[in-house]
C-alpha cells in the first residue's frame, strides 16, 4: 500500500485492539461496514445521495486550494465513497454502472482512501457552502471508520489508542508524571504571584471537573497556568482527573467505538470526583466530540459541560484584568466555530486582555483550518501538511506584524508553529487565549 | 401505442415518481442521526430554524457566498422552472384567462400569460444552456461529471425545447383541447391524446423525466431539505433533559472490530506513543 503515512502494521493493530482483515476477506468486510455505516448515519445516506456535482465546494478547501490535488476537492473526495455506494446500495447504480458513475471496489481504492481521507481535516468549511449542507467532514469521519474497522489505519492513531486506552490521555502520561507536572505549574506560579494557587490531581467532591489537553501539562503550560489562576480567583471547588486527563478524543478522528469508550471514560471521571459541571480545555475536536458527541454515544448525560472559554467569558468581569500592549489575532478553532459554537467568547476574552485584536479573513465559521485539524499532524506527512496550512498563512500574512497570535486549539498549537516557520512567519509568537488571561491577571500580593 | 402513450404512461410515470420519490425520502428517514450535526452559529428557536433552512433554501445563500456565477444561473433555472410549472397549471385549467380575475380583458390576460410563459421559457433554457457550459468549461467540474449528469441537463432542455417549440407563432396548439386530455387524466378518465406531435413529444419526455427522477441526482430536491434540516439541528443541551435518548445504532452493530483491553483481557505489550 502506497500511501503518504505510516500505516499500523498487523502488530501495531492488534496492539490497538483491532483485528487485521485478510486480503482474501477485504471486499466482503468492507462491502459489509460501509452497508452498516449507511444505515447508521442518515447524513451519510443522505450526503452522497444528494450531491448534483457542481463543485461550489473547490474554491472553499483549504486542502484543494493548498495541495491542488484533484482528490482534495471536497466532492472528488467524497466520490471516492459515493463511487462504490452507487455500485453496491442505489438502483441506479447497480443499473446503470459507469453512466451514473458507479463503480466496482477494487484492491487500489483502500489506498486511495488512506492517502485523501487523510488529507481532509473535517472543518466542515465545505459544509457551510454547500447549497445542500453536505458534510464532507461526515464522510471522512466514516471513511476512516470503516477502514480502522477492517484494521487498516495511520500508525500515529493506533499508537495513540493504545495510549488513551491505558492512561486516559494521547500521550501516555501516567499519573505520576502529571502530579509532578501540576506540582511543577504550582510553583512557577507561587514564583510569579507569591499565591497558593493549586492544580489539584483527582481530587474528591470538586464541583467542577477540568478536561484539558494533556499537551496542557508540557507544551503549553500557560494555557494550563491560565485556566488554573481563573478558577482560583473565582474560588471554584475544581479537579482535573488522571483517568480523563484528555479533552482530545481521537476515536472521533478515525474509529468511533474508540471515541464512545474515550467519552464514557469522560461520564465514569465525573461520576467519580463528583462534578456537577465539566469544563474542556483547549482541544478543538475534543470540543466537539464532548459538546455534540457525549449524548448519542453514551447515553443521558447527569452533568453540565462547558468550554473553558465559555466559562472564563462568562466571568470575564470578575478577573482582575489588566491589558497586555499586544496586537492579536485570533484563528477560530474549525471544531469551536463551524462545529461547536464558541465563537464570540474567545473574541469578549482577548478583547478584555489586550490592547489591539485585529480579525483575519475570513474569520468565525467561514475561518480556514489551521491544516492539522483531525489528527493530521504526523511527521511524515510534513510536507503536505505545510500545503494544508498554506490558507492560514495567507490570512496571518495579511494581516502585517503582530505579537501574538491566538490559536485554542491543541491541534493547530502543533500545526501552526511549523506552517508560520515554513511560510517566513517563524518569530511569531503563538499560544491559546487562556494564556493570555493567566498572563493579563493581576493578583494583589 | 397512441393509447399506451396517452392513457397508460402517464400513471406509470406519476406512480413511479411519487411511490420512488417517497420510497427515497422514506429510506433516508429511517436511518437515525446519531449524533447532531449542527452547524454554527446555530438558530436559537424552531421558528427560527424553519426560517434558517427556508432562507438557504429559497434563495440558495450558502452558493451566493461562494460561487457568484454559479449562484445566480442556478437560481434563475429553479425559479424559472418553478414558474413555468405553475404557468402549466393555471394557463391550461383557464386557459390562459387567468388574469381577467384581476380585471384585464380576455385579450390582455392572454397577451400576459403567453408572455410570461415565454420569457420563464426562455430563462430556463438559458440557465440550463449556461450550467451545462459551465460543467465543461471548469476543469474540476469536468473532471466530476459522468455522462447521467449531461444526461439529466439533456433530458430537461429536451422537454424545455418541445415545450417552446410550441410556443413559435407558426405553430399552433389547441389548447382546450389539451385542458380535456389533462383533465380526463386527472379525473381518471382518459381520453385520447390530442394527435399533435409536438405535444406528444413534449408530454412524453415530461412522463420519463419523471419516472427518472427519483433514482436521479435530482432527488436533490428534497434531499436538500433533509440534509439542511440535519446540520441545523439544536445542539444537545447538558444535563440531558429527563426522556432524551438518542440512538447511536453504529455501536451495536455485530461484527465491530475494536474491542479494548477490558473485554479482551489483559492489555498488550506495545510501547508505542502518540503525540
Amino acid at each position: 500500500m502506497k500511501v503518504p503515512l505510516h500505516v499500523a502494521k498487523e502488530q501495531e493493530v492488534k496492539a490497538a485492539g483491532f483485528k487485521p482483515t485478510p486480503e482474501t476477506e477485504i471486499k466482503e468486510k468492507f462491502l459489509a461496514k460501509l452497508d452498516d455505516v449507511r444505515s447508521s448515519m442518515r447524513s451519510i445516506m443522505v450526503m452522497l445521495e444528494t450531491c448534483t456535482k457542481c463543485g461550489n465546494c473547490a474554491q472553499q478547501c483549504h486542502s484543494y486550494l493548498g495541495t491542488n490535488d484533484y482528490n482534495n476537492f471536497p466532492a472528488a473526495r467524497a466520490e471516492l465513497m459515493r463511487r462504490v455506494y452507487k455500485r453496491y446500495f442505489t438502483t441506479a447504480g447497480k443499473l446503470l454502472g459507469r453512466f451514473y458513475g458507479a463503480e466496482e471496489f477494487d484492491s487500489e481504492l483502500i489506498s486511495k482512501w488512506m492517502t485523501y481521507f487523510y488529507q481532509c481535516n473535517e472543518c466542515r468549511r465545505c459544509a457551510q457552502f454547500c447549497p445542500f449542507g453536505i458534510d464532507t467532514a461526515e464522510v471522512t469521519i466514516a471513511a476512516r471508520h470503516i477502514m480502522s474497522e477492517l484494521g487498516i489505519m495511520p500508525k500515529f492513531m493506533a499508537g495513540i489508542a493504545v495510549n488513551m486506552e491505558k492512561s486516559g490521555n494521547n500521550m501516555g502520561i501516567p499519573k505520576p508524571a502529571i502530579v509532578d507536572c501540576a506540582e511543577f505549574m504550582e510553583d512557577e506560579m507561587r514564583d510569579e504571584t507569591g499565591l497558593d494557587i493549586k492544580i489539584p490531581i483527582d481530587k474528591p467532591n470538586s464541583d467542577v471537573l477540568y478536561v484539558p489537553s494533556s499537551a496542557d501539562f508540557f507544551t503549553n503550560v500557560d494555557t494550563m497556568i491560565g485556566a488554573a489562576k481563573m478558577f482560583h480567583h473565582l474560588g471554584v471547588n475544581w479537579t482535573i482527573s488522571s483517568k480523563i486527563l484528555e479533552a482530545a478524543n481521537f476515536g472521533l478522528l478515525f474509529n468511533m467505538n474508540v471515541m464512545r469508550e474515550h467519552n464514557q471514560r469522560l461520564k465514569e471521571a465525573a461520576r467519580e470526583v463528583g462534578a456537577s459541571l465539566v469544563v474542556q480545555g483547549e482541544c478543538g475536536h475534543g470540543w466537539r466530540a464532548a459538546r455534540m458527541y457525549t449524548e448519542g454515544a453514551s447515553g443521558p448525560v447527569p452533568f453540565k459541560i462547558m468550554h473553558v472559554l465559555e466559562y472564563a467569558a462568562e466571568n470575564l468581569s470578575k478577573l482582575p484584568l489588566r491589558k497586555l500592549p499586544l496586537r492579536v489575532t485570533l484563528h477560530d478553532p474549525c471544531n469551536y466555530a463551524r462545529a461547536g459554537g464558541v465563537i464570540e467568547q474567545p473574541r469578549q476574552i482577548i478583547r478584555a486582555c489586550v490592547e489591539e485584536f485585529v480579525e483575519m479573513t475570513p474569520n468565525r465559521e467561514e475561518n480556514f483550518c489551521c491544516g492539522g485539524g483531525s489528527g493530521i499532524l504526523m511527521d511524515e506527512m510534513m510536507e503536505i501538511r505545510m500545503q494544508l496550512g498554506k490558507k492560514k498563512a495567507e490570512q496571518v500574512k495579511a494581516l502585517g506584524s503582530l505579537d501574538y497570535f491566538a490559536v485554542p486549539c491543541s491541534i493547530c498549537k502543533a500545526q501552526l508553529p511549523h506552517v508560520m516557520k515554513h511560510y517566513g512567519m517563524g518569530s511569531l509568537s503563538m499560544g491559546g487565549v487562556m494564556d493570555l488571561v493567566g498572563k493579563a491577571m493581576v493578583f494583589d500580593k | 401505442m397512441l393509447y399506451f402513450i396517452g392513457q397508460v404512461f402517464p400513471y406509470i410515470a406519476m406512480g413511479v415518481f411519487l411511490a420512488g420519490l417517497a420510497w427515497r425520502v422514506l429510506t433516508w428517514l429511517k436511518a437515525p442521526v446519531p449524533f447532531q450535526l449542527t452547524m454554527f452559529p446555530a438558530p436559537a428557536s424552531a421558528v427560527e430554524r424553519v426560517t434558517a433552512v427556508g432562507k438557504q433554501l429559497c434563495l440558495f445563500t450558502p452558493l451566493y457566498k461562494g460561487d457568484r456565477t454559479l449562484w445566480f444561473w442556478a437560481w434563475i433555472m429553479h425559479v424559472s422552472l418553478a414558474l413555468v410549472i405553475v404557468g402549466h397549471i393555471v394557463g391550461i385549467y383557464f386557459l390562459t384567462q387567468q388574469f381577467t380575475l384581476i380585471g384585464l380583458s380576455p385579450k390582455a390576460s392572454t397577451l400576459l400569460s403567453e408572455s410570461l410563459g415565454t420569457v420563464a421559457g426562455i430563462m430556463l433554457l438559458l440557465s440550463l444552456l449556461a450550467l451545462f457550459y459551465r460543467r465543461t468549461a471548469i476543469a474540476e467540474v469536468k473532471r466530476l461529471s459522468d455522462p447521467a449528469d449531461y444526461f439529466d441537463l439533456l433530458l430537461i432542455l429536451a422537454v424545455v425545447i418541445t415545450g417552446m417549440h410550441m410556443r413559435l407563432p407558426t405553430v399552433h396548439v389547441d389548447l382546450p383541447v389539451i385542458r380535456t386530455y389533462l383533465g380526463g387524466l386527472l379525473t381518471l378518465q382518459p381520453v385520447p391524446i390530442p394527435e399533435n406531435w409536438l405535444f406528444i413529444s413534449h408530454f412524453l419526455l415530461v412522463n420519463i423525466l419523471m419516472i427518472y427522477f427519483p433514482f436521479s441526482k435530482l432527488v436533490h430536491l428534497l434531499g436538500s431539505v433533509v440534509s439542511r434540516a440535519m446540520i441545523s439541528e439544536a445542539p444537545p443541551v447538558y444535563p440531558t433533559p429527563a426522556g432524551v435518548q438518542r440512538q447511536a445504532t453504529i455501536f451495536a452493530k455485530e461484527g465491530q472490530s475494536y474491542e479494548s483491553s477490558a473485554t479482551r483481557g489483559q492489555g498488550t505489550g506495545s510501547q508505542s506513543r502518540g503525540v
